[in-house]
């Protein structure tokens, strides 16, 4: 990336870019405060509470015994931790890539020029405007194994449906679907508001020098909408390593897939409100966070290599 | 005649507000008594069936002392805890709410609860000799009552006459043992159809707790202090419950149940029997087909007669701005008036002894009488201060027990184990 | 040409429309579950057709429920913390974007960072100081944890990223300062942006449910997602009235995302090379 400084002038601009910088340093203070003043009130200490109480054994109504590393032995030991690792990182990796690719693929056909655009977006967007838990409940009939819509249709071409939800093998997957499907709009709307931010006179260009639909897409759509294609993979990949709501609601506590299903979040929630075991449970959370920081340093490393900003 | 128990009731209560100012209330910690003066309370619940039950009573409370009102706040059983929890800490607990036996010990020992043995002693119409013993016991805590008892429930066999008469087998009449239970749901279950005899799910309060007691086996030793999932008695009775689904296959197995509960399995005529608790009661009774096809009798017996019996309690912020009043309303809401009122409303069993009937008379279509008839020989729902961590534990390990992945012996060997660590860590 | 047209037109239509399909069908499920009785909706074989169109279903939720209150509420709770959130959050994408200041990336980790963790852990903390503000139970509690927002400073960053510098260094020579810059010639080049982080605000704002649960006690303090949760028992929920009371719940979001779908105006943003 090139520094644009106005380097080309003389010495006594030198002393004006220094009172220029001066005064922008002051307007980004200013802008930027309120939010990170916000953030740190409202989120950061809680994060440090969070992980304060990870070295604890906490009790009842806040009567904490420190304990130092306990809490994290017993976790890097505890199986049931590292298969909740794997099955959140499984579904991360299955559900982020197909996600995208899905509403990047949507996102450019509802930029061409169609009639009804209106429509099918409010159609693709509407499963985020539903009530989580009416969406949950919907679901799990459709994948019910004996008597759910899916199976049901299935019949009519002669296969039986596999037991969507109850087979250890396919629960995750299920889940996977019901996340694809309720994210999609989401990812389509913020896609699409980059794909317009794309000048058509690019395109125009492109069509009379004889480029097709695809080698356009390559050359024009795709490093354009880059950076918020990263943006979309990054939140994808953090929304997916958190992963709660969808496994609270459609897997009972009596269905012996739990164990092959379970996210991070879904253990937190476990020990810190069912089991009132808020010290194990924000382990838990300190571990799933260096997780996600991880896999985020990494992306933003490699936004190097794909993301093209000017 | 109601007349007359309200003066009774209203000369009760002034009576203690007399006493109270001028002795000075014994348990409660603050300010001086704002008698007269108008107060709101909030009055927490969880569940959205039973308000209008709940608002009868505040309503007929504020008819008796009209400067306080009641407010009842439901919200909703997945979030209740999590707010009370936020609640606790903060200092922010609603003046009175519902506790559940669960839950009990942590707040009683927490101190977030106040005490309310001053209270029932000073009462003239309350007295704890009006409630089952064991829901007493349930909510006293080294000799001091922390808990009003609110209902009760006990587990019960449902049944689907319909499918009975059909193949001309008698109506479940309270005698029934094990083994007629098992002979009757393999006449009842027809594979072609997809029909079973009975719903045996890795329920613990409508399922194997029930058996293991009649087997004279026990979950948690009566000193808090053993686990009983060690007893062979414990483990027979799991297995012949595992074994319904299992082995002699009258019940759907506990795969099919993590994709359709037991009780639809059963409101839709797809099984004949189920042990089913009295909160049910209301669900069923809005159901059509179980209205019209079904009905209830007293649970089968096995070595001994044995259903585990629970109850709600109402409880007093230690916290609350307003002592005086909501020590009222809690005495209120343990007196006989109260009791029958919730009764009327139909969703659950009153903990006064003697206030059912309006209960059974509000659903004449199913022979709710068999609930209160139990009581003699109910066991109290098991509960501990490490209840919340070995409950968990012990759901996790029956939900691999039922479906096969461990053995009965196994897995109550790892329950047993895991139990009797967190229960020394108890006081 | 113009039958070439027309033959891609198409394929895209037909892709759409599977896809629309595969998007509807809960909804179509959830709306046949509205009008059932609650024995048929829980029945098992499952029916598809209710036998009688019961759309007393949707008057009893009605009654029972105080959805006007809800609604007040939610648009409350939304509108405020679209404004706080759309505005904070510009303001400080486009100091990230544009401006070198000391402590820069330190400042942009906090960001990250929020956005890295699982909101869950929020709730309890949150509740104490909003307490402790004398709070609790008012549509205020329901607004401030969406008043700042890391991922819509994350989201607004990267589109002035996507914006050419030589518009902005045009407007700095001629003499305006960096407040000027950002209100008159940044902000109106992001409106699909800005539009865009309304609509999820409003999303998320609306699906906020245990948040509303925890800090607000009365029914008529609560918004539309969590007043629905009430209709959920501890052992049994009426399905019907439960999805009846959703459909009731949709509209709302649904209008304000068909009248801001207009925003997303063609073409309108970024015209770097014209100019």
């Amino acid at each position: 990336m090139i520094k644009q400084k106005n380097t080309s002038k003389r010495s006594d601009k030198k002393l004006k870019v220094s009172e220029k910088d001066l005064n922008d340093y002051y307007w980004a203070y200013f802008m930027i405060a309120p939010t990170i003043i916000g953030l740190i009130i409202l989120n950061i200490w809680p994060l440090i509470q969070t992980i304060y109480l990870s070295f604890n054994r906490t009790g009842d109504f806040g009567i904490n015994q420190w304990i130092g590393l306990d809490n994290y032995k017993q976790m890097l030991a505890d199986p049931i931790v590292w298969q909740a690792t794997l099955n959140t990182l499984k579904y991360t990796a299955i559900s982020v890539p197909i996600g995208v690719i899905l509403s990047l693929g949507i996102a450019v056909l509802l930029n061409s020029k169609i009639k009804g655009k209106t429509i099918y977006r409010t159609i693709y967007f509407l499963p985020m405007v539903s009530a989580p838990a009416a969406i949950a409940m919907v679901w799990r009939w459709l994948y019910s194994s004996d008597f759910g819509l899916i199976n049901y249709l299935l019949s009519f071409v002669g296969v039986k449906g596999p037991n969507w939800l109850t087979n250890p093998k396919l629960a995750l997957l299920s889940i996977v679907v019901v996340g694809i499907w309720s994210y999609l709009g989401y990812n389509m709307i913020i896609l699409l508001a980059g794909l317009q931010e794309i000048p058509k006179s690019f395109y125009e260009a492109a069509t009379i020098d004889g480029a097709g639909p695809i080698r356009q897409f390559f050359s024009i759509t795709f490093p354009l909408i880059s950076p918020t294609m990263f943006f979309v993979v990054i939140t994808s990949m953090i929304t997916g390593l958190q992963v709660f709501d969808l496994i609270f609601m459609m897997i009972s506590k009596s269905n012996a897939v739990m164990e092959s299903t379970q996210s991070l979040v879904y253990l937190f929630y476990n020990y810190s409100f069912v089991m009132n075991d808020k010290g194990y449970g924000s382990t838990i959370i300190v571990l799933l966070l260096a997780i996600i920081l991880l896999i985020t340093v990494i992306q933003l490393k490699l936004q190097k290599k794909w993301v093209h900003y000017e | 005649m109601k007349k007359s128990l309200k003066k009774i009731i209203a000369v009760a209560l002034t009576s203690i507000v007399v006493m109270t100012t001028l002795v000075g209330c014994g348990s409660s910690k603050t300010t001086s008594d704002t008698s007269g003066k108008p107060v709101t309370l909030t009055y927490a619940i969880w569940d959205k069936n039973q308000q209008p039950g709940m608002q009868a009573i505040a309503d007929s409370f504020h008819k008796l002392n009209p400067n306080i009102t009641v407010k009842v706040q439901v919200t909703p059983w997945e979030t209740y805890w999590t707010k009370m929890d936020a609640g606790a800490s903060s200092g922010t607990l609603p003046d009175v709410f519902w506790m559940h036996s669960n839950n009990f010990t942590k707040y009683a020992n927490g101190d977030m609860l106040m005490d309310l043995t001053d209270t029932i002693k000073n009462s003239k119409d309350v007295k704890m000799s009006n409630f089952p013993k064991s829901l007493v016991s349930l909510y006293t805590l080294e000799g001091k009552v922390y808990a009003m008892p609110k209902d009760y429930d006990t587990i019960a066999l449902w049944y689907n006459k319909t499918m009975f008469d059909k193949k001309g087998i008698a109506y479940p009449d309270g005698t029934w043992d094990w083994n007629k239970y098992l002979e009757v749901a393999k006449k009842l279950t027809d594979p072609s159809k997809g029909v079973y005899g009975v719903v045996a799910p890795s329920d613990d309060q409508q399922g194997y707790y029930n058996f293991v007691y009649q087997n004279n086996g026990y979950i948690l030793s009566p000193d808090k202090k053993k686990s009983g999932f060690s007893l062979a008695a414990t483990k027979q009775a799991i297995q012949w419950n595992v074994d319904l689904s299992q082995k002699y296959k009258v019940s759907p197995t506990q795969q099919q149940f993590a994709d359709t509960s037991f009780a639809t399995y059963f409101e839709s005529g797809k099984a004949a029997m189920g042990l089913f608790g009295s909160w049910m009661v209301s669900e069923f009774k809005a159901n059509d087909y179980v209205s019209k096809n079904c009905d209830v009798a007293v649970i089968p017996h096995g070595k001994t007669k044995a259903t585990i019996i629970n109850g709600l309690a109402n409880v007093v912020s230690s916290k609350t701005k307003y002592p005086v009043e909501a020590l009222k309303f809690e005495d209120y809401l343990g007196t006989k008036a109260a009791n029958i009122l919730q009764a009327e409303k139909g969703a659950a069993i009153p903990a006064y002894i003697g206030t059912e009937q309006p209960f059974i008379d509000n659903t004449k279509q199913f022979n709710l009488k068999v609930y209160p008839e139990m009581l003699d020989y109910s066991v109290l729902f098991p509960n501990s201060a490490t209840k919340a961590k070995w409950y968990e534990i012990q759901n996790n390990t029956m939900t691999k027990v039922y479906t096969g992945q461990l053995t009965v012996e196994q897995g109550c060997n790892i329950i047993d184990k895991q139990m009797n660590a967190l229960l020394a860590t108890e006081k | 040409m113009k039958g070439k047209i027309k033959s891609s037109n198409l394929i895209v239509h037909i892709i759409l429309i599977i896809g629309a399909f595969a998007m509807l069908l809960p909804f179509i499920w959830m709306i046949i579950t509205s009008l059932k009785n609650l024995t048929e909706s829980t029945t098992i074989p499952i029916t598809i057709m209710p036998k009688d169109f019961k759309w007393s279903n949707y008057i009893d939720v009605w009654n029972q429920l105080p959805f006007a209150k809800f609604y007040i509420n939610t648009m409350l709770m939304m509108f405020f913390r679209v404004i706080g959130s759309v505005f904070f959050s510009a303001m400080a994408a486009y100091a990230f974007a544009r401006i070198d200041f000391p402590g820069k990336k330190f400042f942009f980790m906090i960001i990250l960072i929020q956005m890295m963790i699982p909101g869950q852990i929020f709730i309890i903390p949150q509740y104490i100081m909003v307490s402790k503000l004398g709070l609790l139970n008012t549509v205020t509690a329901l607004v401030i944890p969406g008043m700042v927002s890391a991922f819509g400073t994350f989201l607004l960053r990267q589109f002035f990223i996507g914006i050419p510098k030589e518009l902005e260094e045009a407007a700095i020579l001629d003499g305006c300062n960096r407040w000027q810059v950002f209100w008159k010639v940044m902000l109106p080049l992001t409106r699909s942006g800005l539009v865009a982080l309304g609509i999820f605000t409003s999303v998320f704002a609306y699906k906020d449910l245990m948040w509303p649960l925890i800090v607000n006690m009365s029914l008529d303090k609560m918004p539309l997602a969590a007043g629905m949760a009430s209709l959920q028992g501890q052992y049994s929920t009426n399905f019907p009235q439960l999805m009846a009371g959703s459909m009731i719940a949709i509209w709302p979001m649904l209008i304000i995302f068909i009248i801001f779908q207009k925003q997303f105006v063609e073409g309108v943003a970024s015209t770097g090379s014209k100019s």
